[in-house]
């Protein structure tokens, strides 16, 4: 017995060195910026490097790359493709396809305008669909509905569940605690994962934003990482101080904290250049915004902290963990990286064949 | 409203609504995307009425507009009417000059 126990405790150590080794051994985690172009690619592009680490192509994308949803361990990249009408799992090692919805079927032509997102146990993708039957003389818009799919579903993953969606919907997020998930449209909409059931519905559209008019935004970028929080540029008008004349135009930060739900909007400036999309720094103190310019916001003063010309139009932004480093992409064909703090231009990575991101959502994963 | 003139019937009555008082029944559709449900300025003119402040170059935008059907009145629409518009060309810098107008079909 004793040396059967003795030679049981020296394998138990041996493991316990093992174990240790692999993980003194184990690489320390970075960041990865994820894109797409057409007609069908994907990449990695490792930002330290400034060079693409991977290229894969996606089956079936029909010309078509969406809004692109990484797994919550950075391993899968959900990609909406084909026109709107599917959503492909690629996993970003072997660049195999894993998952795959085709979202329309026989008489029913089903789109997902930019609307999906994981879970954050990375087991379902939550997404919005627009369906319309084909009759033989017309088409028949039918009702907006979440539908809800297994992530480990394969290639032929059909919904497990659905529930009634309202309109317009162009966002979706999940709430950290995975237990529900906000909807972007007219109003920020709060749904129960499970049941569908409607928790909320705050302004948008009706705002209470004093004084301010009815908002308008273009929200397609569901970027939240590296803070947990959604950022994006929100236009309304003001009144003019003297009473009488044009309304003032101006331009405020949204931000909607997926961990406590917290929903603020701050204007920064008076509208004078457009911005597509935004993403706030990991310190918070910051929010950088992008189109034909990059602009630093300071989101402690809420102003206009600095802005530069861009060689052109970029429809994303993205920050790096460490908040160093901003990231310009989508539309044309190119990422290029900036400091933060100054916003000079570091590097640019072109993506092979200077084929077009378009509206793509590049994302930054961390592995 | 001021400065801005009607020049169609839909751009009428959404002056008349003004004047009504009816305006949030007609208010832009903000966040939508998809055919024609838009009224952004479009490619003529940005929103403080010049041009410095649209996409450039134009290739910059040309597929962002066509995938999503956002300007189906300048660009064709290749989310439903005209999917292989740009079929073979993935690059709208290095491909704009193989880009077709389209017809409707008859």
């Amino acid at each position: 017995m004793n040396r059967i126990s003795m030679s049981l405790q020296t394998s138990l150590a041996a493991l316990l060195v093992l174990l240790l080794t692999a993980t003194s051994l184990a690489a320390p985690k970075r960041d990865y910026i994820v894109t797409a172009s057409k007609p069908d690619r994907l990449f990695v592009i490792d930002p330290v490097a400034r060079a693409i680490k991977s290229e894969f192509r996606i089956p079936g994308a029909n010309d078509f790359l969406g809004a692109i949803v990484p797994s919550p361990d950075g391993h899968i990249a959900y990609v909406l493709v084909n026109k709107m009408e599917s959503i492909s799992g690629i996993d970003l090692d072997s660049g195999k396809e894993v998952f795959r919805a085709n979202l329309s079927s026989p008489g029913e032509r089903v789109k997902c305008l930019f609307s999906f997102d994981v879970t954050p146990d990375g087991k379902e993708l939550i997404v919005y669909e627009l369906p319309v039957k084909l009759g033989l003389s017309e088409y028949e818009v039918e009702d907006t509905r979440f539908a809800v799919f297994n992530t480990r579903a394969g290639l032929d993953a059909k919904s497990i569940r659905q529930f009634p969606a309202p309109r317009r919907v162009h966002t979706l997020l999940s709430r950290k605690n995975g237990k529900s998930f906000f909807a972007v449209g007219f109003d920020l909409y709060e749904f129960d994962r499970a049941t569908g059931k409607q928790l909320d519905q705050r302004g948008i559209r009706n705002w209470k934003y004093a004084n301010h008019s009815t908002p308008d935004l273009l929200a397609f970028w569901p970027v939240s990482e590296p803070t947990g929080v959604f950022a994006t540029p929100i236009y309304s008008s003001v009144p003019p101080a003297s009473g009488s004349g044009d309304p003032v135009p101006k331009t405020a930060l949204m931000t909607l904290d997926l961990a406590s739900g917290e929903l603020q909007y701050h204007d920064f400036e008076d509208t004078s250049a457009l911005i597509f999309s935004a993403v706030l720094s990991p310190s918070r103190t910051e929010a950088f915004g992008v189109y034909s310019q990059l602009s630093r916001i300071d989101t402690r003063t809420n102003t206009l902290a600095q802005r530069i010309d861009l060689d052109h139009t970029y429809y994303a932004v993205l920050v790096s963990s460490d908040g160093k480093e901003v990231y310009a992409a989508g539309a044309m064909c190119d990422v290029t990286i900036f400091d933060a703090a100054t916003l000079e231009k570091k590097g640019n990575v072109k993506l092979t064949g200077c084929t077009d991101q378009a509206i793509t959502s590049p994302r930054v994963i961390r592995r | 409203m001021s400065g801005m003139k009607p020049t169609n019937k839909k751009a009428q009555l959404l002056l008349d609504a003004a004047e009504a008082g009816h305006v949030p029944e007609v208010v832009a559709m903000e966040s939508v995307a998809g055919c024609a449900t838009t009224f952004d300025p479009g490619w003529e003119v940005d929103p403080f009425g010049g041009v410095a402040s649209l996409c450039q170059p134009m290739e910059a935008d040309l597929y962002g507009c066509s995938d999503p059907c956002w300007w189906p009145a300048q660009v064709p629409d290749t989310m439903n009417t005209y999917p292989d518009w740009d079929a073979g060309k993935p690059s709208a810098q290095g491909d704009w000059r193989e880009l077709d107008s389209v017809f409707p079909k008859k």
